[in-house]
Protein backbone atom coordinates (compact mmCIF):
# COMPACT_ATOMS: atom_id res chain seq x y z
CA UNK A 1 0.00 0.00 0.00
CA UNK A 2 1.44 3.40 -0.90
CA UNK A 3 2.19 5.63 2.04
CA UNK A 4 0.85 9.15 1.76
CA UNK A 5 3.49 11.85 1.88
CA UNK A 6 1.72 13.62 4.74
CA UNK A 7 1.61 10.48 6.88
CA UNK A 8 2.53 11.57 10.40
CA UNK A 9 5.56 10.17 12.13
CA UNK A 10 3.40 8.93 15.00
CA UNK A 11 1.51 6.03 13.46
CA UNK A 12 -0.21 4.93 16.60
CA UNK A 13 -1.03 7.55 19.18
CA UNK A 14 -3.04 6.79 22.29
CA UNK A 15 -4.13 9.47 24.71
CA UNK A 16 -5.84 9.20 28.07
CA UNK A 17 -7.12 5.70 27.30
CA UNK A 18 -9.33 4.06 29.89
CA UNK A 19 -10.94 0.65 29.54
CA UNK A 20 -13.10 -0.75 32.28
CA UNK A 21 -14.55 -4.23 32.53
CA UNK A 22 -17.33 -4.49 35.09
CA UNK A 23 -16.36 -1.07 36.45
CA UNK A 24 -12.76 -2.23 37.05
CA UNK A 25 -10.22 -0.24 35.02
CA UNK A 26 -7.84 -2.52 33.12
CA UNK A 27 -6.22 0.37 31.27
CA UNK A 28 -6.11 3.58 33.24
CA UNK A 29 -5.27 6.84 31.41
CA UNK A 30 -2.77 5.05 29.20
CA UNK A 31 -0.56 7.09 26.86
CA UNK A 32 1.50 5.59 24.04
CA UNK A 33 3.00 6.79 20.76
CA UNK A 34 4.57 4.44 18.25
CA UNK A 35 6.53 5.85 15.35
CA UNK A 36 7.17 4.82 11.79
CA UNK A 37 9.47 1.81 11.52
CA UNK A 38 9.17 0.87 15.16
CA UNK A 39 8.94 -2.78 16.14
CA UNK A 40 7.68 -2.52 19.68
CA UNK A 41 7.51 -5.34 22.18
CA UNK A 42 4.68 -4.93 24.65
CA UNK A 43 5.40 -6.76 27.89
CA UNK A 44 3.39 -7.12 31.06
CA UNK A 45 1.99 -9.69 33.44
CA UNK A 46 -0.98 -11.88 32.64
CA UNK A 47 -4.09 -9.74 32.88
CA UNK A 48 -2.12 -6.50 32.57
CA UNK A 49 -4.26 -5.51 29.57
CA UNK A 50 -1.95 -6.28 26.63
CA UNK A 51 -4.64 -8.05 24.63
CA UNK A 52 -7.21 -5.38 25.51
CA UNK A 53 -4.85 -2.66 24.29
CA UNK A 54 -4.19 -4.46 21.01
CA UNK A 55 -7.90 -5.10 20.47
CA UNK A 56 -8.68 -1.43 21.07
CA UNK A 57 -6.06 -0.38 18.51
CA UNK A 58 -7.49 -2.96 16.10
CA UNK A 59 -10.99 -1.52 16.53
CA UNK A 60 -12.40 -4.71 18.03
CA UNK A 61 -12.97 -3.30 21.50
CA UNK A 62 -14.45 0.07 22.30
CA UNK A 63 -12.50 2.16 24.85
CA UNK A 64 -14.40 3.45 27.88
CA UNK A 65 -12.64 6.79 27.46
CA UNK A 66 -9.76 8.33 25.52
CA UNK A 67 -8.59 8.52 21.95
CA UNK A 68 -6.74 6.22 19.60
CA UNK A 69 -5.23 7.80 16.50
CA UNK A 70 -4.05 5.64 13.61
CA UNK A 71 -1.85 7.38 11.02
CA UNK A 72 -3.13 10.72 12.26
CA UNK A 73 -6.83 9.83 12.05
CA UNK A 74 -9.19 8.97 14.87
CA UNK A 75 -9.73 5.23 14.82
CA UNK A 76 -13.31 5.14 16.08
CA UNK A 77 -15.75 3.72 13.56
CA UNK A 78 -13.85 4.32 10.32
CA UNK A 79 -13.94 1.12 8.26
CA UNK A 80 -11.35 2.46 5.84
CA UNK A 81 -8.78 2.81 8.62
CA UNK A 82 -9.03 -0.91 9.37
CA UNK A 83 -7.41 -1.57 5.99
CA UNK A 84 -4.14 -0.24 7.44
CA UNK A 85 -4.15 -2.75 10.29
CA UNK A 86 -3.29 -6.43 10.38
CA UNK A 87 -4.03 -8.37 13.56
CA UNK A 88 -2.98 -11.80 14.78
CA UNK A 89 -4.90 -12.69 17.92
CA UNK A 90 -4.94 -15.64 20.29
CA UNK A 91 -7.19 -17.56 17.92
CA UNK A 92 -6.47 -18.06 14.19
CA UNK A 93 -9.82 -16.52 13.03
CA UNK A 94 -10.39 -19.16 10.34
CA UNK A 95 -13.42 -21.20 9.34
CA UNK A 96 -12.45 -24.75 10.15
CA UNK A 97 -14.39 -26.45 7.35
CA UNK A 98 -12.89 -24.25 4.63
CA UNK A 99 -9.45 -24.87 3.15
CA UNK A 100 -6.49 -22.56 3.71
CA UNK A 101 -6.95 -21.10 0.21
CA UNK A 102 -10.70 -20.60 0.64
CA UNK A 103 -10.20 -18.82 3.95
CA UNK A 104 -7.53 -16.53 2.52
CA UNK A 105 -9.56 -15.85 -0.63
CA UNK A 106 -12.48 -14.85 1.59
CA UNK A 107 -10.36 -12.29 3.44
CA UNK A 108 -8.61 -11.11 0.28
CA UNK A 109 -11.99 -10.31 -1.29
CA UNK A 110 -13.21 -8.49 1.82
CA UNK A 111 -10.02 -6.40 1.78
CA UNK A 112 -10.32 -5.97 -2.00
CA UNK A 113 -6.77 -7.14 -2.55
CA UNK A 114 -5.67 -6.72 -6.18
CA UNK A 115 -5.39 -10.04 -7.99
CA UNK A 116 -6.67 -11.79 -4.88
CA UNK A 117 -6.07 -15.35 -6.07
CA UNK A 118 -2.51 -14.69 -7.22
CA UNK A 119 -1.78 -12.82 -3.97
CA UNK A 120 -3.07 -15.79 -1.95
CA UNK A 121 -0.99 -18.31 -3.92
CA UNK A 122 2.09 -16.13 -3.50
CA UNK A 123 1.52 -15.60 0.23
CA UNK A 124 0.99 -19.33 0.84
CA UNK A 125 4.19 -20.05 -1.04
CA UNK A 126 6.17 -17.56 1.06
CA UNK A 127 4.77 -19.10 4.24
CA UNK A 128 5.72 -22.59 3.05
CA UNK A 129 2.11 -23.77 3.14
CA UNK A 130 1.54 -24.46 -0.56
CA UNK A 131 1.29 -28.21 -0.10
CA UNK A 132 -1.42 -27.73 2.52
CA UNK A 133 -3.43 -25.12 0.63
CA UNK A 134 -6.35 -27.44 -0.20
CA UNK A 135 -6.65 -28.96 3.26
CA UNK A 136 -9.44 -27.85 5.57
CA UNK A 137 -7.97 -25.61 8.26
CA UNK A 138 -9.10 -27.98 11.02
CA UNK A 139 -6.60 -30.57 9.72
CA UNK A 140 -3.64 -28.18 10.01
CA UNK A 141 -1.40 -28.19 13.09
CA UNK A 142 -1.48 -25.30 15.56
CA UNK A 143 1.85 -24.07 14.20
CA UNK A 144 0.59 -24.12 10.60
CA UNK A 145 -2.56 -22.28 11.60
CA UNK A 146 -0.42 -19.65 13.32
CA UNK A 147 1.66 -19.19 10.17
CA UNK A 148 -1.54 -19.00 8.17
CA UNK A 149 -2.80 -16.34 10.59
CA UNK A 150 0.22 -14.21 9.85
CA UNK A 151 -0.41 -14.68 6.12
CA UNK A 152 -4.01 -13.54 6.62
CA UNK A 153 -2.96 -10.52 8.66
CA UNK A 154 -0.40 -9.38 6.06
CA UNK A 155 -2.30 -10.28 2.90
CA UNK A 156 -3.46 -6.69 2.38
CA UNK A 157 -0.01 -5.30 3.19
CA UNK A 158 -0.99 -3.37 6.33
CA UNK A 159 1.20 -0.58 7.67
CA UNK A 160 0.34 -1.46 11.27
CA UNK A 161 0.77 -5.05 12.39
CA UNK A 162 -0.53 -6.13 15.79
CA UNK A 163 0.58 -9.53 17.07
CA UNK A 164 -0.78 -10.99 20.26
CA UNK A 165 1.41 -13.77 21.72
CA UNK A 166 2.40 -14.92 18.22
CA UNK A 167 4.67 -17.74 19.43
CA UNK A 168 1.88 -19.63 21.18
CA UNK A 169 1.81 -23.22 19.95
CA UNK A 170 4.87 -22.92 17.71
CA UNK A 171 7.60 -25.55 17.92
CA UNK A 172 11.28 -24.53 17.81
CA UNK A 173 11.53 -24.72 14.02
CA UNK A 174 8.30 -22.84 13.41
CA UNK A 175 9.37 -20.20 15.96
CA UNK A 176 12.64 -19.67 14.07
CA UNK A 177 10.72 -19.28 10.81
CA UNK A 178 8.45 -16.81 12.58
CA UNK A 179 11.52 -14.82 13.76
CA UNK A 180 12.67 -14.55 10.15
CA UNK A 181 9.22 -13.43 8.99
CA UNK A 182 9.11 -10.78 11.71
CA UNK A 183 12.52 -9.46 10.70
CA UNK A 184 11.31 -9.29 7.10
CA UNK A 185 8.16 -7.42 8.14
CA UNK A 186 10.01 -4.95 10.36
CA UNK A 187 10.96 -2.12 8.03
CA UNK A 188 10.36 1.59 7.51
CA UNK A 189 6.82 2.24 6.39
CA UNK A 190 5.39 -0.19 8.90
CA UNK A 191 5.04 -0.48 12.64
CA UNK A 192 4.83 -3.79 14.45
CA UNK A 193 3.43 -4.07 17.97
CA UNK A 194 3.92 -7.47 19.59
CA UNK A 195 2.39 -8.44 22.91
CA UNK A 196 4.22 -11.22 24.69
CA UNK A 197 4.15 -12.61 28.18
CA UNK A 198 7.50 -14.42 27.79
CA UNK A 199 9.40 -12.15 25.45
CA UNK A 200 12.92 -13.61 25.55
CA UNK A 201 13.39 -14.40 21.85
CA UNK A 202 11.77 -11.16 20.76
CA UNK A 203 14.31 -8.98 22.56
CA UNK A 204 16.78 -9.50 19.71
CA UNK A 205 14.27 -8.53 17.03
CA UNK A 206 12.38 -5.55 18.41
CA UNK A 207 13.52 -1.94 18.29
CA UNK A 208 11.52 -0.76 21.34
CA UNK A 209 10.04 -2.17 24.51
CA UNK A 210 6.89 -0.94 26.22
CA UNK A 211 6.08 -2.20 29.72
CA UNK A 212 2.41 -2.26 30.58
CA UNK A 213 1.98 -2.15 34.34
CA UNK A 214 -0.96 -1.12 36.54
CA UNK A 215 -2.97 -0.03 33.52
CA UNK A 216 -0.38 2.40 32.14
CA UNK A 217 2.73 2.25 29.97
CA UNK A 218 5.26 2.34 32.76
CA UNK A 219 8.31 2.32 30.45
CA UNK A 220 8.66 2.80 26.69
CA UNK A 221 12.28 2.78 25.60
CA UNK A 222 14.50 1.78 22.67
CA UNK A 223 15.60 -1.83 23.10
CA UNK A 224 19.27 -0.87 23.14
CA UNK A 225 18.72 1.28 26.26
CA UNK A 226 17.42 -1.55 28.35
CA UNK A 227 20.57 -1.54 30.52
CA UNK A 228 19.63 2.00 31.66
CA UNK A 229 16.34 0.82 33.17
CA UNK A 230 17.17 -1.70 35.90
CA UNK A 231 13.58 -2.37 36.94
CA UNK A 232 12.55 -3.34 33.38
CA UNK A 233 15.71 -5.39 33.02
CA UNK A 234 14.92 -7.12 36.30
CA UNK A 235 11.31 -7.75 35.21
CA UNK A 236 12.41 -9.27 31.90
CA UNK A 237 14.90 -11.52 33.68
CA UNK A 238 12.13 -12.66 36.01
CA UNK A 239 9.64 -13.54 33.28
CA UNK A 240 12.21 -15.31 31.12
CA UNK B 1 -6.25 4.19 -0.80
CA UNK B 2 -9.25 2.31 -2.19
CA UNK B 3 -12.81 3.21 -1.26
CA UNK B 4 -14.72 0.92 1.07
CA UNK B 5 -15.56 -2.34 -0.63
CA UNK B 6 -18.96 -2.15 -2.31
CA UNK B 7 -21.76 -2.84 0.10
CA UNK B 8 -23.49 -5.44 -2.07
CA UNK B 9 -20.17 -7.09 -2.84
CA UNK B 10 -19.58 -7.61 0.89
CA UNK B 11 -23.07 -9.06 1.38
CA UNK B 12 -22.41 -11.42 -1.53
CA UNK B 13 -19.02 -12.42 -0.11
CA UNK B 14 -20.48 -13.22 3.33
CA UNK B 15 -23.37 -15.15 1.77
CA UNK B 16 -21.00 -17.08 -0.45
CA UNK B 17 -18.91 -18.02 2.59
CA UNK B 18 -22.04 -19.16 4.50
CA UNK B 19 -23.16 -21.36 1.60
CA UNK B 20 -19.67 -22.81 1.09
CA UNK B 21 -19.37 -23.74 4.77
CA UNK B 22 -22.83 -25.31 4.72
CA UNK B 23 -21.95 -27.25 1.58
CA UNK B 24 -18.72 -28.51 3.14
CA UNK B 25 -20.08 -29.34 6.57
CA UNK B 26 -23.73 -30.11 5.77
CA UNK B 27 -24.47 -29.60 9.43
CA UNK B 28 -27.09 -26.87 9.23
CA UNK B 29 -29.89 -27.61 6.76
CA UNK B 30 -29.96 -31.43 7.28
CA UNK B 31 -30.23 -31.03 11.08
CA UNK B 32 -32.97 -28.40 10.72
CA UNK B 33 -34.81 -30.64 8.30
CA UNK B 34 -34.63 -33.75 10.50
CA UNK B 35 -35.87 -31.72 13.46
CA UNK B 36 -38.78 -30.23 11.49
CA UNK B 37 -39.72 -33.64 10.06
CA UNK B 38 -39.79 -35.13 13.54
CA UNK B 39 -42.39 -32.56 14.56
CA UNK B 40 -44.47 -33.26 11.44
CA UNK B 41 -44.42 -37.03 11.95
CA UNK B 42 -44.93 -37.02 15.70
CA UNK B 43 -47.90 -34.67 15.65
CA UNK B 44 -49.49 -36.51 12.74
CA UNK B 45 -49.35 -39.87 14.50
CA UNK B 46 -49.98 -38.55 18.00
CA UNK B 47 -53.11 -36.54 17.29
CA UNK B 48 -54.95 -38.83 14.83
CA UNK B 49 -57.28 -36.02 13.81
CA UNK B 50 -59.97 -35.99 11.15
CA UNK B 51 -58.90 -34.46 7.80
CA UNK B 52 -60.80 -31.21 8.56
CA UNK B 53 -59.05 -30.70 11.88
CA UNK B 54 -55.69 -31.67 10.41
CA UNK B 55 -56.04 -28.92 7.83
CA UNK B 56 -56.65 -26.36 10.53
CA UNK B 57 -53.64 -27.56 12.43
CA UNK B 58 -51.29 -27.61 9.45
CA UNK B 59 -50.52 -23.88 9.43
CA UNK B 60 -49.69 -23.80 13.13
CA UNK B 61 -47.50 -26.89 12.94
CA UNK B 62 -45.70 -25.62 9.86
CA UNK B 63 -44.65 -22.45 11.69
CA UNK B 64 -43.82 -24.22 14.95
CA UNK B 65 -41.50 -26.61 13.09
CA UNK B 66 -39.94 -23.79 11.04
CA UNK B 67 -39.42 -21.55 14.09
CA UNK B 68 -37.73 -24.28 16.13
CA UNK B 69 -35.69 -25.59 13.21
CA UNK B 70 -34.59 -22.07 12.34
CA UNK B 71 -33.29 -21.53 15.88
CA UNK B 72 -30.98 -24.52 15.39
CA UNK B 73 -29.70 -22.93 12.18
CA UNK B 74 -29.21 -19.55 13.86
CA UNK B 75 -27.21 -21.12 16.68
CA UNK B 76 -25.08 -23.02 14.20
CA UNK B 77 -24.48 -19.88 12.14
CA UNK B 78 -23.25 -17.78 15.04
CA UNK B 79 -21.22 -20.64 16.53
CA UNK B 80 -19.28 -20.78 13.25
CA UNK B 81 -18.21 -17.20 13.86
CA UNK B 82 -17.35 -17.88 17.50
CA UNK B 83 -15.17 -20.86 16.66
CA UNK B 84 -11.56 -19.63 16.44
CA UNK B 85 -12.82 -16.04 16.76
CA UNK B 86 -13.61 -15.96 13.04
CA UNK B 87 -15.95 -13.10 13.82
CA UNK B 88 -12.94 -10.92 14.72
CA UNK B 89 -11.62 -11.54 11.23
CA UNK B 90 -14.87 -10.22 9.78
CA UNK B 91 -14.98 -7.24 12.14
CA UNK B 92 -11.39 -6.30 11.25
CA UNK B 93 -12.24 -6.07 7.54
CA UNK B 94 -12.57 -2.56 6.06
CA UNK B 95 -16.28 -2.97 5.40
CA UNK B 96 -19.50 -1.54 6.77
CA UNK B 97 -20.39 -4.00 9.51
CA UNK B 98 -24.10 -3.83 8.74
CA UNK B 99 -23.26 -5.57 5.44
CA UNK B 100 -22.02 -8.51 7.53
CA UNK B 101 -25.45 -8.59 9.20
CA UNK B 102 -27.25 -8.63 5.85
CA UNK B 103 -24.97 -11.36 4.50
CA UNK B 104 -25.52 -13.58 7.52
CA UNK B 105 -29.26 -12.85 7.72
CA UNK B 106 -29.63 -13.68 4.04
CA UNK B 107 -27.77 -16.95 4.56
CA UNK B 108 -29.98 -17.88 7.52
CA UNK B 109 -33.07 -16.97 5.52
CA UNK B 110 -32.08 -19.08 2.51
CA UNK B 111 -31.33 -22.16 4.63
CA UNK B 112 -34.62 -21.87 6.56
CA UNK B 113 -36.59 -21.17 3.39
CA UNK B 114 -35.10 -24.30 1.80
CA UNK B 115 -36.30 -26.32 4.79
CA UNK B 116 -39.73 -24.68 4.39
CA UNK B 117 -39.87 -25.59 0.69
CA UNK B 118 -39.01 -29.18 1.51
CA UNK B 119 -41.65 -29.33 4.23
CA UNK B 120 -44.56 -28.03 2.14
CA UNK B 121 -45.16 -31.19 0.05
CA UNK B 122 -44.71 -33.35 3.16
CA UNK B 123 -47.32 -31.29 5.00
CA UNK B 124 -49.61 -31.65 1.97
CA UNK B 125 -49.24 -35.38 2.22
CA UNK B 126 -49.73 -35.74 5.95
CA UNK B 127 -52.29 -33.02 6.60
CA UNK B 128 -54.53 -33.37 3.52
CA UNK B 129 -53.97 -29.83 2.25
CA UNK B 130 -52.53 -28.36 -0.91
CA UNK B 131 -49.65 -26.41 0.60
CA UNK B 132 -47.93 -25.72 -2.72
CA UNK B 133 -49.63 -22.38 -3.35
CA UNK B 134 -48.00 -19.12 -4.41
CA UNK B 135 -49.75 -17.04 -1.70
CA UNK B 136 -48.40 -19.41 0.94
CA UNK B 137 -44.90 -18.98 -0.51
CA UNK B 138 -45.31 -15.22 -0.11
CA UNK B 139 -46.28 -15.69 3.55
CA UNK B 140 -43.28 -17.98 3.98
CA UNK B 141 -40.96 -15.42 2.38
CA UNK B 142 -42.13 -12.55 4.58
CA UNK B 143 -42.51 -14.55 7.78
CA UNK B 144 -39.13 -16.25 7.53
CA UNK B 145 -37.51 -12.99 6.37
CA UNK B 146 -38.70 -11.24 9.51
CA UNK B 147 -37.91 -14.18 11.79
CA UNK B 148 -34.37 -14.77 10.50
CA UNK B 149 -33.56 -11.02 10.54
CA UNK B 150 -34.52 -10.84 14.20
CA UNK B 151 -32.79 -14.15 14.90
CA UNK B 152 -29.54 -13.03 13.29
CA UNK B 153 -29.53 -9.82 15.31
CA UNK B 154 -30.28 -11.62 18.58
CA UNK B 155 -27.74 -14.37 17.93
CA UNK B 156 -25.12 -11.62 17.59
CA UNK B 157 -26.33 -10.22 20.90
CA UNK B 158 -25.98 -13.58 22.60
CA UNK B 159 -22.57 -14.45 21.15
CA UNK B 160 -20.59 -13.10 24.09
CA UNK B 161 -22.88 -14.49 26.77
CA UNK B 162 -21.90 -17.66 28.62
CA UNK B 163 -25.50 -18.89 28.35
CA UNK B 164 -25.74 -18.14 24.62
CA UNK B 165 -27.50 -21.38 23.66
CA UNK B 166 -30.31 -20.64 26.11
CA UNK B 167 -30.29 -16.89 25.64
CA UNK B 168 -31.15 -16.95 21.94
CA UNK B 169 -34.50 -18.78 22.22
CA UNK B 170 -35.38 -16.91 25.43
CA UNK B 171 -34.98 -13.60 23.61
CA UNK B 172 -36.15 -14.69 20.19
CA UNK B 173 -39.47 -16.43 20.81
CA UNK B 174 -41.23 -13.65 22.77
CA UNK B 175 -40.02 -10.95 20.39
CA UNK B 176 -40.95 -12.97 17.32
CA UNK B 177 -44.38 -13.91 18.66
CA UNK B 178 -46.30 -11.17 16.75
CA UNK B 179 -44.61 -12.25 13.52
CA UNK B 180 -45.33 -15.93 14.17
CA UNK B 181 -48.98 -15.21 15.00
CA UNK B 182 -49.34 -13.16 11.82
CA UNK B 183 -47.67 -15.91 9.79
CA UNK B 184 -49.94 -18.61 11.24
CA UNK B 185 -53.08 -16.52 10.69
CA UNK B 186 -52.10 -15.60 7.12
CA UNK B 187 -51.19 -19.23 6.32
CA UNK B 188 -54.44 -20.52 7.79
CA UNK B 189 -56.40 -17.97 5.77
CA UNK B 190 -54.66 -18.96 2.54
CA UNK B 191 -55.13 -22.67 3.22
CA UNK B 192 -58.83 -22.20 3.91
CA UNK B 193 -59.23 -20.67 0.47
CA UNK B 194 -59.22 -16.96 1.31
CA UNK B 195 -57.62 -14.54 -1.11
CA UNK B 196 -54.47 -12.59 -0.25
CA UNK B 197 -56.63 -9.46 0.03
CA UNK B 198 -58.68 -11.07 2.79
CA UNK B 199 -55.55 -11.71 4.87
CA UNK B 200 -53.80 -8.51 3.85
CA UNK B 201 -53.75 -7.16 7.43
CA UNK B 202 -51.64 -10.14 8.49
CA UNK B 203 -49.43 -9.72 5.42
CA UNK B 204 -48.87 -6.06 6.32
CA UNK B 205 -47.95 -7.08 9.86
CA UNK B 206 -45.39 -9.53 8.47
CA UNK B 207 -44.02 -6.85 6.17
CA UNK B 208 -43.78 -4.39 9.07
CA UNK B 209 -41.97 -7.02 11.18
CA UNK B 210 -39.55 -7.69 8.35
CA UNK B 211 -38.80 -3.98 7.87
CA UNK B 212 -38.45 -3.24 11.59
CA UNK B 213 -36.16 -6.20 12.33
CA UNK B 214 -34.03 -5.57 9.24
CA UNK B 215 -33.69 -1.88 10.09
CA UNK B 216 -32.75 -2.85 13.66
CA UNK B 217 -29.96 -5.02 12.28
CA UNK B 218 -28.75 -2.17 10.10
CA UNK B 219 -28.70 0.21 13.07
CA UNK B 220 -27.56 -1.95 15.98
CA UNK B 221 -25.49 -4.86 14.63
CA UNK B 222 -22.16 -3.01 14.88
CA UNK B 223 -22.88 -1.68 18.39
CA UNK B 224 -23.93 -5.13 19.59
CA UNK B 225 -20.75 -6.80 18.38
CA UNK B 226 -18.22 -4.32 19.76
CA UNK B 227 -17.00 -5.24 23.21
Amino acid sequence: MPIETNTPARWIEINDLIKRFHYQPVLNKLELAIHDGECCLLVGDNGAGKTTLLRIIAGLTRPSQGQVTICGEFAAGDPQLRRRIGYVGHQPMFYQDLTATENLNHYARLYQVNNAQAAVVDALDRAGLTQHQHQPVRTLSRGMQQRLSLVRATLHNPVILLLDEPYTGLDQEAAKAFDATLQYLHKPGRVVLIAAHRPQRLLKITSHIAWLRNGVIYQHIPADQIHATPDLQHYLQEVT
Amino acid sequence: MKPTVGYLQVIWQILRKEVLIEWRGRQGVPVMLVFALMIVFLFNFALQLSPDLQAGLAAGLLWVSLAFASTLGLNRSINLERENNALDGLLMAPVDRSAIFFGKALGNFIFTFLVGLFLLPIFSLFYSQNMLQLPLLLVLLLGLGAYTSLGTLLSALSIQARTRDILLPVLLYPLALPVLIAAVEASQGVLSGQTLGAVSHWIYLLLAGFLIFTASGLLFFETILEE
